[in-house]
């Protein structure tokens, strides 16, 4: 087994953490929208970096994606994609009741992205005793490769990483996004020191 | 006279939290369950007077288990926890018979609290 790998009590932990946190981020969709947010389990799993950034990429030009990255202290870190179906990002601005011409599309989008990352990943730190900071979100241009590359311009090492996803479902309107957070190797280290912190506490 | 008492949670660690927030007697008699299904079984063939709930769980989901109370008729009540905090949500859980709506993580003070004003210490 990897050092990557998380125990089976550290996934539990995790997921229990990361519920809290999409709870939270998925009311304040619905109080944005005024509407409700179905939510389901999230899933956590290890990754081959490569694979997935591939498999995104495929599906890149049917899907709008927000990345932005985040860090808080003991060297927690990573990236926070929001992905689209490209049908759905047009409705946004029906949802959010904005009149045309007042913000872009684009905007709109970036918008509603921090809305949810921020949210989510405040409250995951809070409960880890923790702060982060986030880079200015950024839509990526819908063409091949843009994913790709806006990775591999990242710092950290990308060959493992840990992706979380979480599917917010706005079914009022049949709105979907999927909030995929990639953690990359050595955060899952520092992630796995801090778990072990909360679990030993049980 | 400490009641029969079921958690459901699919996180282990969820069930510790509200395991260790329960009243000293009562931990003694104290079942669990990780998923809706295994809930219903539980509350089918005993007789739980109180069951804590989380409501985002794979197959039967809190709601799930909420409306199966209803079906079967048990006389049991009902604590949900979840990190679902939804003002729609707490609201569906209340028509479904819910006692009370906690949200995650669960606070001792505030489930003791909720214990007594229903009149279960």
């Amino acid at each position: 087994m990897s050092e990557f790998h998380l125990t089976e009590d550290q996934q539990d932990c995790l997921q229990e953490l990361i519920n809290i946190a999409m709870g939270q981020a998925s009311d304040q969709l619905a109080r944005y929208l005024d509407t409700f947010v179905y939510l389901k389990v999230p899933s956590i799993e290890s990754v081959d970096a490569k694979d997935l950034i591939q498999t995104l990429s495929q599906q890149q030009n049917t899907m709008a994606i927000v990345s932005q990255g985040f860090f808080g202290y003991e060297g927690i870190r990573g990236e926070a994609l929001l992905a689209y179906q490209e049908e759905d990002s047009g409705r946004i601005a029906d949802l959010l009741g904005y009149e045309p011409d007042e913000l872009s599309q684009d905007e709109q989008l970036i918008d509603i992205s921090s809305i949810l990352t921020t949210t989510f990943l405040n409250v995951f730190a809070r409960q880890i005793d923790n702060q982060m900071s986030y880079n200015a979100p950024k839509l990526l241009p819908m063409v091949q490769n843009s994913l790709l590359d806006h990775l591999q311009q990242m710092t950290f090492n990308w060959d493992v990483a840990l992706k979380i996803n979480i599917n917010y479902q706005v079914t009022d309107y049949s709105f979907n996004c999927n909030m995929i957070l990639l953690i990359p190797e050595t955060a899952i280290l520092n992630i796995k020191k801090v778990l072990d912190r909360i679990l030993a506490d049980f | 006279m400490s009641p029969s008492v079921l958690i459901c949670d699919d996180s282990n660690m969820a069930r510790k939290q509200v395991l260790r927030s329960l009243p000293e007697q009562w931990k003694t008699s104290v079942q669990t369950a990780s998923n809706g299904a295994e809930a219903l079984s539980i509350l089918r063939d005993n007789s739980v007077e109180v069951l804590f709930l989380d409501l985002t769980m794979p197959g039967i989901d809190g709601i799930g288990v909420l409306q199966g109370i209803q079906k079967l008729k048990l006389n049991c009540s009902v604590f949900v926890i979840s990190a679902d905090i939804q003002p729609e949500m707490q609201a569906k859980v209340k028509a479904l018979g819910a006692k009370e709506f906690m949200r995650k993580p669960v606070k001792a003070d505030i489930l003791l609290n909720h214990l007594q004003q229903h009149g279960l210490l």
